[in-house]
């Protein structure tokens, strides 16, 4: 017995008016929304429009809204979203390309304003920086260095879309790898970005949407929260 | 998400009584007749039951700021959302119901 569940996809701009496209897609074994689409694609469609990469939850850019939640399309499998009716819509907060493909430059621009690129105290340095095994660089990057920039936390959070001038989670916990590093020279500039009254890290609200909705699992409302903490203990975390 | 708004909506709420509690207590300044006829109007069965949902909204509003405020200073960041469910949910309608019930049965029902 076939089972089928309906594939609606939102359409920008819209053909005919008809703001989403409805399809009947046939459930196949392991089928994740990214195969849904694909289906539709190729048996429907072709002019549907929507990105996708590595197809492994690698690259991050499949990032779209799938029933109202921020997430990978092809680390998303249909039957887990218990739901007859699967909706595909662009990931809020971002100027929308086509159909379900959104720009990720509001993203970036956060990204680039913490100073993300690693740039060294010192220059060139005879030998190796020691990080110590107790440090907490050691014990913390681990956890919050796999982001794969797809987007989706920054579609997530509620402020984001209230103020394009924040600078979001992911911005945030990368600046946190940065501030953490001892052998970081950018700490007083990066400083002044995150403190920000603003648009810093002041303007997150701990509602956890973020980590909710990371496809790596890295804890980013704790990120913020540490930073928080540093800022109000100058000194504590970093030296400038 | 449902702990976020939850805290906006019931603060708001909180708001809107605080006003009505001020109000109702500046009644004091033009003395006691004027004072003791604004507070008959709460001893009606219905304000009784807007004051057990008064205590319901401060009940959640207050837990779950605890909740932020430990959040806030990194403690139990990874344990949050057992933290709203648990204590703040859980907790809170225990709270709630040891209350509740007894303001229902004396100041509703007027057993």
């Amino acid at each position: 017995m076939e089972l089928n569940i309906t594939l609606r996809v939102a359409r920008h701009p819209a053909p005919q008016g008809q703001a989403f496209s409805e399809f009947r897609v046939t459930l196949e074994d392991r089928m994740t929304v990214l195969d849904a689409l694909f289906q539709a694609h190729r048996k429907r469609d072709g002019s549907l429009g929507f990105r996708c990469s590595c197809r492994v939850g690698m690259c991050g850019t499949c990032a779209v809204y799938v029933n109202r939640i921020p997430r990978l399309a092809c680390s998303t499998l249909v039957k887990n979203l218990k739901s007859e009716i699967v909706t595909v819509e662009p990931l809020p907060h971002y100027p929308i390309i086509k159909d379900v493909a959104v720009s990720l430059a509001p993203f970036f621009d956060q990204w680039r304003r913490v100073r993300p690129a690693f740039r060294p105290k010192k220059g060139d340095m005879p030998g190796l920086a020691l990080i110590r095994k107790d440090s907490k660089f050691r014990q913390l990057a681990p956890t919050k260095r796999d982001c794969i920039t797809c987007g989706a936390c920054y579609a997530a959070c509620s402020f984001t879309g209230m103020n394009a001038q924040y600078l979001g989670p992911a911005a945030i916990n990368k600046a946190f790898l940065r501030v953490l590093d001892p052998r970081d020279g950018d700490g007083e500039e990066r400083t002044k970005i995150l403190d920000d009254s603003l648009n810093g890290v002041w303007r997150c609200h701990t509602q956890f949407n973020c980590t909710a909705v990371c496809p790596r699992g890295i804890d980013l409302t704790d990120s913020i929260v540490r930073i928080k903490r540093a800022l109000l203990r100058p000194g504590r975390l970093f030296k400038a | 998400m449902v702990a976020w708004t939850l805290q906006r909506v019931t603060g708001l709420l909180l708001l809107f009584y605080l006003f009505l509690h001020i109000h109702t207590i500046s009644k004091l300044s033009q003395g006691p007749a004027a004072f003791n006829e604004a507070m008959a109007t709460f001893h009606s069965p219905l304000f009784k039951l807007l004051e057990i949902a008064l205590l319901g909204t401060v009940v959640l509003h207050a837990l779950n700021g605890i909740r932020i405020t430990l959040v806030d200073l990194g403690v139990g960041v990874q344990k949050q959302r057992q933290l709203f469910w648990i204590v703040t949910v859980g907790v809170g309608v225990l709270v709630f119901l040891a209350g509740a019930i007894p303001m229902f049965i004396f100041a509703v029902l007027k057993v």
